[in-house]
């Protein structure tokens, strides 16, 4: 299986409800921004036109009341009435004599730029923080005399206002923002419904469980997609099905004709080996032949019962019996019955476990039959014991195998070396892998061309 | 060597060959194709030993085995079709003595029959009685008795019984006993064992779950505890 990355669930999901949250924030915070700004655009040009005019009126009122030279009583009755009116405070200049509504408010608080231009004659405006209050100021000469006079409007209620209008238009903006991660959230889990049941319905295709299919609920790309999810595990599904047929009817075809082959094979066995005790016996021109004879039916007896064996295996059918195993006296007397000794070297440590015996020493006479076939001698082997478990190593030091043969060694009917057909059925190494499967073990191979060829099988230890 | 065997085999080239093979072997050898035939030969004369092939036309090889084990302890050997599937079992359970697997070679089944009547004779007369508990074994004249009562066993069965009471509280590995009573060299099938042990529990113990004669010893083998 192709290696995966490390999936992690919910990534798109937060995505998709972040970009929710910044599209609905960002609009949110632009109509927020540019409302406030126009707002307080019209407030403040509001409130200096109404700070103007009120100021001219002031300014002909005390015209009126003030002389060209005004004296203090003059100023004195000019504040008064101004006081009346009540929403200003007023600083007045004459004669280089200052006069002021209010003890805080003075000639220092007066603007310079302001000063230059009312004492240009002009009615101009300012605006101005005095000692944590913000004004507009606005001065201006009383007409037909020097007398200027400055009119301090309180803007404190104006900026209240806009700062209130500040607050609600922040805390709706936040409300916009939560909104849409709420609303992003939601959708993103309704649109990505989908894709997680299609992962999960891939991931149980993928077990095996060839009928899954997605419900088709909606007629969008979504819909779109479940269906041709469903068109290609159907396909899948006949197509798994029809080769698992084939493959269950040929499995059934090779355990037919090897069980048919059983009967008169057991009859050809028999009469070879009864052959065999007379040949010394025979007439010369029989006893050749008759040898041949018997040497192929061993050799036809070795195929079939392979042929048995992987067809077994195939079937699931072979049973296993653990029982307590000294692996190293098994394979002693494993090689001392087929009277390999002279041939075969054993270094064995003591390991003794639960597994088959039989199929342990099936194991392990391929793989010495296989070495033997192919180095003829000097085949080692050795039993031990590591971190990993139990194993035994059987080595040849034959005429090894090239690496682009090594990687198919163990399957059915290759001949690593194709150029003579061996005594073997080519079946002894893919019966060896299936029981060293069977066994909760494996088999490896290594090998050099020119040094040999070593076979590692290894069982886990319980 | 004059043993009469019985040899039940439904393929007439592996019954013919056979039959060559052990005639050539010094047996006399009646032959019958299905397991009727098989069963009324067996009562019409005395026999020394019968080779039974499991896959039997009319009667299988398996109710023939129970019939004739319900009969007589005679030795039984199954010609069974595979080695590592339950008919092996099934026919050591029914009271089979051995079994071969097909395809097999006439040395080797030889060597089996051989056995298997050697096993069913020859004792040695001069042995003395061995009384172990309520077990009385009586190697000369082939019989164990328990509380005064004849026990009927197979001669494995006997052979068996008599090898673990010889030596009391020793422990006997299956190979060993494979060696000792069946004769196998190397690598003989320890399920023999297994099952021959079941059975003789069944007749020489109390309660053959909890064995109290022949105990098992986990991971080793068996060994006979006189109490």
């Amino acid at each position: 299986m192709a290696a995966r990355l490390p999936v992690r669930t919910g990534r798109l999901r937060r995505r998709l409800t972040l970009a929710f949250m910044l599209v609905a924030g960002l609009s949110a915070a632009i109509l927020a921004v540019s409302s406030y700004l126009l707002v307080r655009e019209a407030r403040l040009s509001d409130s200096v036109d109404r700070g103007l005019e009120q100021s001219r009126f002031n300014l002909v009122l005390a015209s009126e009341t003030l002389g060209a030279s005004p004296t203090t009583a003059q100023t004195t009755e000019l504040l008064d009435a101004y006081e009346r009116r009540g929403t200003f405070a007023v600083v007045g200049q004459t004669n280089g004599r200052t006069f002021s509504s209010s003890l805080s408010l003075g000639p220092a608080q007066l603007p310079p730029d302001l000063k230059r231009l009312v004492g240009a004659g002009r009615l101009a405006y300012e605006r101005r923080e005095i000692a944590g209050t913000r004004y507009l100021v606005v001065g201006g000469r009383v007409p037909g005399s020097e007398t200027q006079l400055y009119y301090f409007f309180s803007e404190e209620r104006l900026w209240d206002e806009l700062a209130q209008l500040r607050n609600i238009l922040l805390s709706v903006l936040g409300a916009i923002v939560l909104l849409g991660g709420l609303v992003g959230a939601l959708l993103a889990r309704r649109l990505l419904r989908p894709v997680a049941r299609a992962s999960v319905a891939a991931h149980s295709l993928a077990e095996g469980l060839l009928d899954t299919r997605l419900p088709v609920e909606s007629r969008d790309e979504f819909g779109a997609w479940a269906a041709s999810f469903n068109e290609m595990a159907e396909a899948l599904e006949t197509k798994i099905t029809a080769l698992s047929e084939a493959q269950a009817r040929e499995r059934r075809f090779t355990s037919d004709v090897s069980h048919e082959l059983r009967t008169p094979l057991t009859a050809l066995v028999a009469e070879a080996s009864l052959l065999a005790e007379h040949l010394d016996r025979m007439p010369d021109e029989a006893r050749r032949p008759a040898e041949l004879l018997v040497n192929d039916v061993a050799r036809l007896r070795d195929l079939v019962e392979d042929l048995m064996e992987i067809s077994r295996l195939d079937a699931g059918e072979a049973r296993v019996r653990i029982e307590p195993v000294d692996v190293g006296s098994l394979i002693a007397s494993a090689v001392r019955s087929r009277r390999w000794d002279d041939r075969v070297t054993i270094d064995r440590d003591e390991v003794v476990m639960s597994t088959d015996p039989r199929r342990l020493e099936r194991i392990v006479a391929n793989l010495v039959g296989n070495a033997l076939e192919h180095a003829g001698r000097d085949v080692s082997v050795r039993v031990g014991k590591d971190g990993l478990g139990a194993f035994v190593e059987v080595t040849d030091t034959g005429p090894g195998i090239s690496p682009d043969r090594l990687p198919h060694v163990f399957e059915r009917f290759y001949k690593a070396d194709s150029s003579r057909a061996g005594p073997g059925s080519g079946l002894g190494l893919a019966i060896a892998l299936e029981n060293a499967r069977l066994l909760g073990g494996d088999l490896d191979v290594w090998s050099e061309v020119g040094r040999g060829t070593r076979f590692t099988l290894r069982l886990p230890v319980t | 060597m004059d043993e009469r065997l019985l040899l039940v085999e439904d393929d007439a080239s592996i019954r013919e060959v056979t039959k060559l093979g052990l005639t050539q072997a010094g047996f006399h050898v009646t032959t019958a194709p299905d397991g009727r035939e098989g069963l009324l030969h067996f009562r019409q004369a005395p026999y020394d030993l019968v080779i039974l092939d499991v896959m039997l036309p009319v009667l299988d090889g398996y109710e023939v085995c129970r019939q004739i084990r319900a009969e007589s302890r005679i030795p039984i050997i199954m010609l069974s079709a595979k080695s590592d599937t339950v008919d092996v079992v099934v026919g050591l359970e029914l009271g089979a003595d051995d079994y071969v697997t097909k395809p097999f070679e006439m040395a080797e089944l030889v060597a089996r029959a051989r056995a298997a009547v050697r096993r069913a004779t020859a004792v040695n007369d001069e042995e003395p009685v061995l009384v172990r508990g309520d077990l009385e074994i009586d190697p000369g004249a082939f019989v164990a008795r328990r509380r005064g009562e004849e026990v009927s066993l197979s001669a494995t069965e006997f052979r068996l019984l008599l090898e673990l009471a010889r030596r009391p509280g020793q422990v006997f590995t299956r190979e060993l006993l494979l060696q000792r009573v069946w004769n196998y060299d190397y690598l003989g099938d320890s399920r023999l064992v297994d099952v021959a042990v079941q059975r003789l529990r069944a007749k020489v113990e109390d309660d053959p779950k909890e064995p109290r004669t022949i105990k098992t010893v986990r991971g080793v083998g068996y060994r006979f505890d006189s109490g």
